[in-house]
């Protein structure tokens, strides 16, 4: 980590989550609403995924589908390093806490079940199945796209007085600044470095003063951001609650509804498995 | 040589679907006490380019020499404090930047970093904000109550408080008002001529900065489009256009009076003053204006 941090690896390189790859694949050109309801069924049919049958299944259509995005698949695993150890972790709880099935090995006191292995060995797949396959929305989906997509799968909710585009616009706001803010508390901490309060160069202690060196221009630019912000939505006749018309239109497509139903399939196939 | 390069080219994020190349073999040396102006169109490199004078970036390629310290491409770095005392650099918007509590904090951050005594850093402050042209009082101010230019000013004086022999400033007088700007640069000359520093200038206002500077480096979608002086740029003004900057105003009067009148071989005045002066001089020697003055050796 420490060798990409010095060929000058920024911020924005290691949040690979929420950051779109875009190669033009049919993937990419689908509705976002269509890609949000196949998540949501996605999770379903991992859900419905309870024998090594249905668990082939769904590892043979997850990859032809990632695939099909033509992004690298190994930024599909790099979105899942993170969560490694958790994995191992819910992995070993299994193995350790169900205690049924065929006994496979005995140390000491201490027996290992086959359904504890079955059931651990599961839970990784899972987790890992969902968490690459998740990325492929955030990969082929522009924030912009996502947020749109999320408004509308929110709709129906108005009548129970939510407010969708609120929501939209806040997280909309929120994923602006997180690049803006990344960018410029990395500038802080060049402009730092370059005053002799390096990061890498510091002893212990002297970085929790860095911290503080860090923290308090980081956030009056946030503040000064959000004013500006507000004057200039302002300035261009934004109020909140008007109706708005939209500059992407979302189009549901034939291939938004296939999307759909090749979800649906794979539910009914690995429920039978 | 303050500072030179040879080869260098930099990459962001190497490696990766996002890999960039902001700089292609960069060869460029900046000699010990020179003022040297580098301009360029938004996103020629100009900023990477400053970044690897202190060692904050790393080359990707090539090697960087500043002062006695050599940064290669794929080794090891040396250890960069002392580097960096020796080079200060001024980000742009560096009011920005700030965060003490009191102006008088801020600037001695710096010093103190390296190992400066209290009392030492304190006087260097205070001769930092003289340098400024800033009042004594806004010491004990709270640096975020300051106006936006004694903003500026303070936290350029915070870089100035490190005592650097060179002083790399990224489009310092941007957002300054006019005089706030012409005082800025002509301190930034001082500090070249009187006391030997080094200083390294990105701008987008050619301007300001002809007058002064020594050298010229012109990029272009990071590649040197342009090393020189500015006689060398006066020739040909036309390079800045072809790397879509608008070409100084102090340049197409020079050029065009001195396409006019055959002035092929004067040193180009490039301020108000000197080319009146100079348009002046003619005059009274009675010749030239018909064009036909040829070569002259000097005007008195």
């Amino acid at each position: 980590m420490t060798g990409l941090a010095e060929r000058g690896m920024t911020m924005n390189e290691r949040l690979l989550l929420g950051r779109s790859i875009e190669t033009g694949s049919w993937v990419h050109k689908l509705d976002a609403r269509s890609k949000i309801t196949g998540m949501l069924l996605y999770v379903v049919v991992i859900l419905l995924s309870r024998s090594w049958m249905a668990m082939a299944l769904l590892a043979v259509f997850s990859v032809v589908v990632m695939a099909s995005t033509r992004i690298p698949l190994k930024y599909f695993l790099k979105a899942a390093k993170p969560l490694r150890y958790l994995m191992l972790f819910i992995f070993i709880v299994q193995v350790v806490s169900v205690k049924e099935g065929a006994v496979w090995l005995s140390i000491g006191s201490w027996d290992l079940y086959e359904d504890g292995l079955r059931l651990g060995a599961f839970s990784v797949i899972r987790m890992f199945f969902l968490i690459t396959f998740s990325a492929l929305l955030t990969f082929t989906t522009t924030p912009g796209k996502l947020n749109q997509g999320l408004e509308g799968i929110l709709s129906p909710f108005k009548r129970f007085g939510l407010s969708p585009d609120r929501i939209t616009l806040m997280i909309d706001i929120s994923l602006r600044f997180i690049p803006t803010i990344l960018d410029e508390s990395q500038i802080i901490m060049k402009a730092q470095a370059s005053r002799g309060a390096d990061l890498k160069e510091l002893p212990l202690k002297e970085k929790g003063r860095m911290l503080v060196s860090l923290l308090v221009p980081v956030i009056a630019s946030a503040f000064r951001r959000a004013q500006d912000l507000v004057y200039s939505m302002e300035a261009r006749g934004f109020r909140m609650d008007a109706p708005r018309s939209r500059y992407h239109r979302p189009i549901w497509g034939g291939a938004d509804t296939v999307f759909i139903l090749m979800f649906v399939v794979m539910g009914v196939a690995v429920a039978w498995l | 040589m303050a500072i030179q390069l040879q080869q260098v080219s930099y990459t962001y994020a190497d490696r990766s679907l996002w890999k960039q190349t902001a700089l292609h073999d960069i060869d460029l040396s900046i000699p010990q006490g020179s003022i040297v102006g580098i301009a360029g169109a938004t996103g020629s490199g100009k900023s990477t380019l400053l970044q690897l004078f202190n060692g904050i970036l790393k080359p990707s390629a090539g090697t960087v020499s500043v002062l006695d310290v050599t940064l290669r491409a794929g080794e090891k770095s040396p250890r960069l404090l002392p580097l960096r005392r020796r080079v200060g650099l001024v980000f742009q918007f560096p009011e920005q930047q700030m965060f003490e509590e009191t102006v008088e904090k801020d600037l001695c951050f710096g010093p103190l970093n390296f190992g400066m005594s209290p009392e030492d850093a304190k006087e260097r402050a205070r001769k930092a904000m003289l340098d400024m042209g800033l009042d004594l009082d806004l010491l004990e101010r709270n640096p975020f109550k300051l106006s936006g230019g004694q903003m500026r000013k303070a936290a350029i004086a915070s870089v100035l408080a490190m005592d650097p022999d060179i002083i790399v400033l990224d489009e310092p007088t941007a957002t300054l008002d006019p005089i706030s700007r012409t005082e800025l640069i002509s301190l930034l000359e001082r500090l070249c001529r009187e006391q030997g520093r080094t200083v390294v200038i990105v701008t987008h206002r050619m301007d300001e900065l002809l007058p002064v500077a020594d050298n010229w480096v012109v990029l272009k979608e990071g590649r040197t489009a342009f090393q020189g002086n500015a006689s060398d740029l006066a020739k040909d003004p036309a390079i800045l256009e072809r790397c879509g900057l608008t070409v100084p105003q102090s340049l197409r009067y020079w050029r065009a009076v001195a396409d006019r009148l055959g002035l092929e071989d004067e040193v180009p005045r490039l301020t108000a003053e000197s080319l009146a002066e100079l348009i002046a001089s003619l005059r009274t020697e009675g010749k030239g204006l018909d064009g036909a003055g040829g070569k002259r050796d000097d005007h008195e």
